[in-house]
């Protein structure tokens, strides 16, 4: 009886030391102690990281996870990042990297596989497309519904257009490269995209294409969080450093700086 | 087929022992099950299994996702089809193009392996994502403006450089005496190809041409990089989506169904052309 008492003492020990272990700069969790390493994609693209450098600093994702490292007590040399496709941050296995930032949304399926940290923003979409098309005079859903659409995959437009607008069969496109060249070469009419992209895209990248409406939020869509292995004991202490740079106005900051517009574009209802 | 054993010649009166009659069949089912058994243990008992089945071997997912899947499939199939077509056809015209003699002929010559040169040397995708994205940029006047139309130019351009080199190697193969004989019965050029050239030639190449038929098969889905929903981007979607895999094992199915029978029958053109060359009368 006592031996089992003792057993059970010893567990509880145990998992109070793994779990105060998973906290701390040089906790053995990390995947290199002393170190924070982030994997993103590759291309990154703006705003959420500027001049596709992550260790740039400039951009909004790379400036939340700067300001997350400083609250967690790394120093700025601490982050270390990796590029790591889509498809690598979401295949099972051990991964080379603590966690995983790339616009991943969070949703209920996808929870089964991997695990998600708190969500961090909260993105507007908006439709994209040229302005010579008629779709940029659309007023309603089923104004819609008439044109060609295109999205990149593994995005939350993708099931935006599918679920929300309620257009069955979109052209999905690797990444969103294809998809603004199908836009370019008239192989779709507009496509759903969160509306920090559009802002950027329609600037800078491909200033042909303008931004026809901002859509209604999907409640399916739960926002963007980080993609960590599932069942990583490191998320408790990470989500932690996100509440607190939340609460500290950080992320606001970020956002206002990276992902906000001060052009006023028409919102489409339903 | 599979249990191969050479059968002992049976003379008159004696036995056949259960050594030579049985033995080889039953050393190769063992022998093939020990061998997936010890891969079955090895996998099961990896530590990430349990993992990987949930992710890859979901069967609720495959069943949703299998409708959608075989859609796309369908669009695999429809495209496979009708380039198998206009390869078959354009290829042979680059094959005789490159085989036609004389200077007149120079140009068409030129042409053909130029374009073996150029659209060989390619990978299918560059091609794919030059004409399905390129072309419609274009934007000229009269030509489609389809990406599943280019994307399948595309694939009929690259598959017909090599199958044009195939049909080659059997115009090539076909001996000089018959060209020879068939000028002395006083067939135009024209007719020799018709009639005495192309008809061995083409016989002599058909396995290798089946082989290509199988890649191409499968190479169809590259088109999926211009958004067309094939089975593979069905089964990608899906997996972006919800983070399982299981959705391209419902496509790997449904390949397989496709081009098993096909390779099947490969073998069996294969192995009725050898016994033709060999002259066998069974």
């Amino acid at each position: 009886m006592i031996r089992k008492v003792l057993m059970l003492l010893v567990i509880c020990s145990l998992y109070t030391v793994s779990a105060l272990a998973a906290e701390g700069t040089n906790n053995p969790n990390l995947y290199q102690p002393g170190k924070l390493t982030v994997a993103t994609g590759e291309p990154v693209y703006p705003p959420w990281m500027m001049d596709d450098n992550p260790a740039g600093g400039a951009g909004f994702e790379n400036g939340l996870i700067y300001a997350l490292a400083q609250k967690l007590g790394f120093k700025k040399e601490d982050v270390v990042w990796v590029r790591q496709t889509f498809d690598q941050g979401i295949a099972p296995g051990k991964k080379p990297y603590d966690f995983n930032i790339q616009q991943y949304s969070v949703t209920e399926a996808r929870r089964k596989f991997v695990g998600f940290s708190m969500v961090y923003y909260k993105p507007e979409k908006a439709v994209v497309a040229l302005p010579k098309n008629d779709i940029s005079k659309a007023k309603t859903f089923k104004d819609l519904r008439k044109v060609r659409w295109g999205a990149t995959i593994g995005t939350a437009d993708l099931d935006y257009i599918e679920n929300i607008i309620g257009k069955k069969d979109v052209a999905v496109y690797n990444d969103q490269v294809s998809t603004f060249q199908a836009l370019l070469s008239n192989q779709i009419d507009a496509t759903v995209i969160s509306l920090p992209t559009a802002l950027f895209v329609t600037a800078v990248q491909v200033p042909e294409a303008t931004i026809a409406a901002v859509l209604p939020h999907d409640p399916n869509d739960l926002g963007h969080g980080l993609v960590f292995e599932k069942g990583n004991p490191l998320i408790k202490w990470i989500d932690k450093g996100l509440k607190a740079i939340i609460a500290d106005g950080v992320v606001a900051d970020l956002t206002s700086k990276y992902l906000i517009g001060n052009e006023s574009i028409p919102e489409i209802s339903r | 087929m599979i249990f191969k054993r050479s059968v002992p010649s049976r003379k008159a009166g004696r036995k056949i022992k259960f050594r030579d009659r049985y033995l080889p069949a039953i050393i190769s089912i063992t022998s093939v099950l020990a061998f997936f058994w010890l891969i079955r243990s090895v996998v099961v008992r990896a530590e990430q299994w349990p993992r990987i089945k949930a992710q890859f071997f979901d069967l609720d997912a495959i069943i949703i996702v299998f409708p959608r899947v075989l859609h796309g499939f369908g669009i695999n199939m429809s495209v496979w089809s009708i380039s198998l077509v206009v390869i078959a056809i354009w290829a042979l015209l680059l094959a005789i193009f490159r085989s036609l003699q004389g200077p007149w002929f120079a140009p068409l010559r030129v042409f053909s392996i130029v374009y073996i040169d150029l659209l060989r040397g390619l990978p299918a995708l560059l091609l794919v994502l030059l004409f399905g994205f390129g072309i419609p940029a274009l934007q000229i006047p009269g030509l489609p403006n389809n990406s599943l139309f280019w994307g399948a130019v595309a694939m009929v351009a690259s598959y017909s450089a090599y199958a044009a080199e195939v049909y080659r190697s059997g115009i090539e193969a076909v001996h000089d005496g018959q060209r020879a004989a068939a000028k002395a019965l006083g067939l135009s050029q024209t007719q020799t190809l018709r009639f005495a050239i192309l008809p061995q030639a083409i016989r002599n190449v058909v396995p290798s041409l089946l082989n290509l038929t199988v890649a191409l098969q499968k190479d169809v889905a590259l088109l999926s990089v211009l958004g067309i929903r094939d089975a593979v981007r069905e089964a990608q979607i899906y997996t972006a989506r919800t983070f399982n895999y299981s959705s391209l094992i419902a496509a790997a199915l449904l390949f397989l169904v496709a081009t098993i029978p096909l390779a099947r029958f490969t073998d069996y053109v294969t192995k009725k052309d050898q016994e033709r060359r060999l002259q066998k009368t069974t």
